[in-house]
């Protein structure tokens, strides 16, 4: 029932490996010398260093260089943030149109990361807001309605991090439009008149559009089946900058699903992808990996899947500790540590709710990280506080589809509506019901047999609370696990080693035990074993 | 019990395109899936994601909802229990919507059946005729409970005490023999013994590891 599932990620540890940029020497030795000219930087100017790089940016973007792009993406705009542009915007893009000779394909591009910047180090204003808006409209518009597919090619990284932020900002635009307290009465006009901007029928309107004109599940059934790969892929789908838009797009709705609340669908949306598939497409960005499995495993527990959620998030944070080594020098490592620490707190959770067998280095990193949480989740007095908390660490940012009325008199008194404390309303009351059950599970593993009314009054209950005390521990403990198929498919299973069935008023108990492990025990020994001997004929020589 | 997971073998092909494809998202096609809807509350059958389809619907057009289709939802998800679905239900739904009468109603049941607390849920439907209406439109609705109530009964018991299995059907003499029959149940002097499933019978297994020399 709870072998540990051999984890294998070997192929997707590869990938990680050689998608590490290479440093970037050349850009060194220009800081140093921007370095001794700082004296003379002026505010307005922009400094040389930088006019260089959006040159050398600019040239290959025209010449659609994937691998040059890559490392100026990854590495040398970063660099450049934290010297010159740490805690202010980067040059105004008017401000460099004359550097590029008014190339409205690089200014759009070059946008998408001035109000990224601006997002991630400074607080976007209500006009920041829109204007990305626009942005990101003028860059999908070209992208889906030019004549025939562009002629552009950017590093995955990017195109992952462009879907990822715009559903970012939507997110952050849904939660700011909520608010109303605070906002002066231009904004308000602002955001009365202008519902359109980054309402939800235009974003998911993006991403179904991305997945329909890159043909990707087309693609998807394709190398799954078998089947000719161009002719379904079509002319847009056969060019890696659509393909991989359309592949992340999915990988976004999957999670613009989650944020609204729709599970199920959200877990429909990945029907094509195979999420045991080694080489996934989804592996070749860490990031995009990373999210596909916290959304995969939240959308599980929600419909009380705890088992797969459990298996999901396993999965990627030993992929994650694996790697460790390779995140810390992409600038997307606390990101990825965030993303991580919420795993483990939802793992907690799962694991109180379904208790399973964990790997044994997840298992170390949860105790370490949530030793005190995991051990209050199992008492009824202070579980329900936990469980709470964690989840509201956990959770994705809810948010809610449409914004306030603003035909509503009464609108700007009205405290904002905040779907997480609606979730978590009902996620708490869910998990109410199981709270006893770690008690019960504790009694029940000490006897084979015992009556009712004894086992009532260890638990403080009456009698007939302690039936439906059972009948509920024995609802819980079968699940819906995924066997074969779409996420969605699974069988009824049981989840628990502790089994019992009820004679009248005799309480009868089985536990399923796991016999003695010897392999392990076997090649850990053989090994030092082998040391040893190593030891000894290297001695031998020596002497 | 209808399961999510698994796709109802009655689902209309229209219905199927629907949810499966954008057109779910085209405000005109709610009456379709409120049709569909209608016609699984008289046939009593359960399709949990083409009634989500119409949650999803009603969130994103406010100006759409109709409570008497999200009360009828969310009746048709407690007959589906210990499935997920009311929870999801309740997710889709706005604070306001979350906060009528009905839904509150709603969800105390639900509570009281997810607890196992039989009796009590019983005696709550039964206290008020407004659960009655609420439930109405829903043919079988008491039917259903009380299968899957008999469900819980059998995975947990192998011999159960009359007046217990009677509190937690609310079913009395004639109607609960009839009943007990009709599950294949035997009854004997004031017990009831359910044959051994695979759920209610209590056996040890040990789990050995399995290790092949080649």
């Amino acid at each position: 029932m709870n072998y540990e599932e051999e984890i294998d990620i070997g192929a997707e540890v590869d990938l990680v490996v050689s998608a590490y940029p290479v440093e970037d020497d050349v850009l060194e030795e220009e800081l140093l010398a921007a370095d001794q000219t700082t004296q003379q930087y002026q505010e307005v100017q922009i400094p040389e260093v930088v006019k260089k790089f959006i040159l050398y940016f600019h040239r290959n973007v025209l010449e659609n260089n994937v691998n040059e792009l890559h490392s100026i993406y990854e590495g040398s705009f970063n660099k450049l943030t934290e010297k010159f542009y740490a805690k202010e915007s980067w040059p105004d893009p008017e401000a460099i149109s004359p550097l590029v000779n008014d190339d409205q394909v690089f200014l759009t591009l070059y946008r998408e990361l001035y109000y990224r910047h601006i997002y991630s180090r400074l607080t976007p204003t209500i006009e920041h807001r829109f204007h990305s808006y626009e942005n990101y409209c003028d860059l999908f518009n070209y992208i889906l309605n030019s004549e025939g597919p562009v002629n552009l090619e950017l590093p995955n990284q990017w195109l992952w991090d462009i879907i990822d932020e715009f559903i970012y900002q939507f997110q952050s635009f849904s939660n700011y439009r909520n608010r109303l307290k605070n906002k002066t009465e231009e904004e308000l006009a602002l955001l009365r008149d202008n519902s359109q901007i980054w309402s939800c029928y235009s974003v998911l309107n993006v991403l179904y559009s991305l997945i329909q004109k890159s043909r990707i599940t087309e693609q998807l059934l394709v190398s799954k089946n078998g089947g000719d790969m161009l002719e379904a892929a079509g002319e847009y789908g056969s060019r890696p900058l659509y393909k991989m838009l359309g592949y992340f797009s999915i990988v976004g709705l999957l999670r613009v699903h989650c944020l609204l609340g729709d599970f199920t669908l959200a877990l429909k949306m990945m029907d094509n992808i195979e999420l045991n598939k080694k080489q996934a497409l989804f592996a070749r960005v860490t990031a995009c990996h990373v999210t596909t499995y916290y959304y995969v495993g939240f959308a599980y527990m929600m419909l009380r899947r705890y088992a797969d959620a459990i298996k999901a998030f396993s999965h990627i944070l030993v992929f994650i500790n694996r790697t460790k080594q390779y995140h810390t020098r992409s600038y997307q490592h606390d990101q990825i540590n965030k993303k991580a620490d919420q795993m483990y707190a939802l793992l907690a959770m799962c694991v109180t709710l379904c208790p399973t067998r964990l790997d044994e280095n997840i298992h170390s990193q949860l105790r370490e990280k949530y030793a005190e949480q995991s051990n209050k989740l199992s008492r009824p007095d202070e579980a329900i506080q936990v469980f709470e908390e964690l989840f509201q660490f956990a959770c994705p940012k809810f948010i809610s589809p449409n914004g306030p009325n603003f035909d509503d008199p009464e609108v700007l008194n009205r405290a904002p509506f905040e779907p997480i404390q609606h979730y978590t309303k009902i996620f708490s009351s869910d998990v109410q019901h199981s709270i006893l059950l770690p008690t019960l599970r504790s009694y029940l593993k000490l006897y084979s047999t015992m009556g009712n009314a004894k086992l009532a009054s260890f638990l403080d209950i009456d009698p007939q609370q302690l039936r439906t005390l059972l009948m509920v521990a024995k609802i819980r403990s079968r699940q819906t696990k995924w066997v074969e198929g779409t996420l969605l498919e699974g069988e009824l299973q049981s989840t628990s080693d502790l089994d019992f069935c009820l004679k009248e008023d005799m309480i009868h108990v089985s536990e399923s035990k796991v016999g003695r492990r010897y392999g392990d025990w076997f090649l850990r020994n053989i090994n030092k074993f082998q040391d040893i001997l190593g030891g000894l004929e290297l001695t031998a020589n020596t002497a | 019990m209808a399961r999510i997971s698994n796709t109802p073998s009655n689902r209309p092909e229209v219905i199927q395109l629907l949810i499966d494809g954008v057109d779910r998202y085209n405000p005109d096609n709610v009456s379709i899936l409120e049709e569909y809807l209608a016609s699984q509350c008289t046939n009593r059958e359960c399709d949990a994601m083409a009634n989500l389809a119409i949650l999803k619907l009603y969130q994103f057009n406010n100006h759409l909802i109709n409570d008497q289709v999200v009360n009828n939802i969310l009746v048709k998800a407690l007959t589906t229990l210990p499935e997920p679905d009311f929870n999801l239900c309740l997710y889709m739904l706005s604070e306001q919507m979350a906060n009528e009468e009905a839904v509150m109603r709603l969800v105390k049941l639900q509570d009281l059946l997810e607890q196992c607390r039989y009796a009590d849920f019983w005696k709550t439907y039964e206290s008020d005729d407004y659960f009655k209406e609420l439930t109405a439109e829903v043919l079988g609705f008491e039917d259903s409970i009380r299968a899957n109530i008999a469900n819980a009964v059998s995975m947990s018991f192998q011999s159960i005490e009359v007046p217990n299995l009677s509190s937690y059907l609310n079913l009395k003499d004639a109607a609960l023999s009839e009943f007990i029959k009709a599950q294949g149940w035997t009854e004997s002097s004031n017990t009831v013994t359910i044959p051994v499933n695979k759920d209610n019978e209590a056996k040890t297994t040990v789990l050995v590891e399995n290790i092949k020399f080649e």
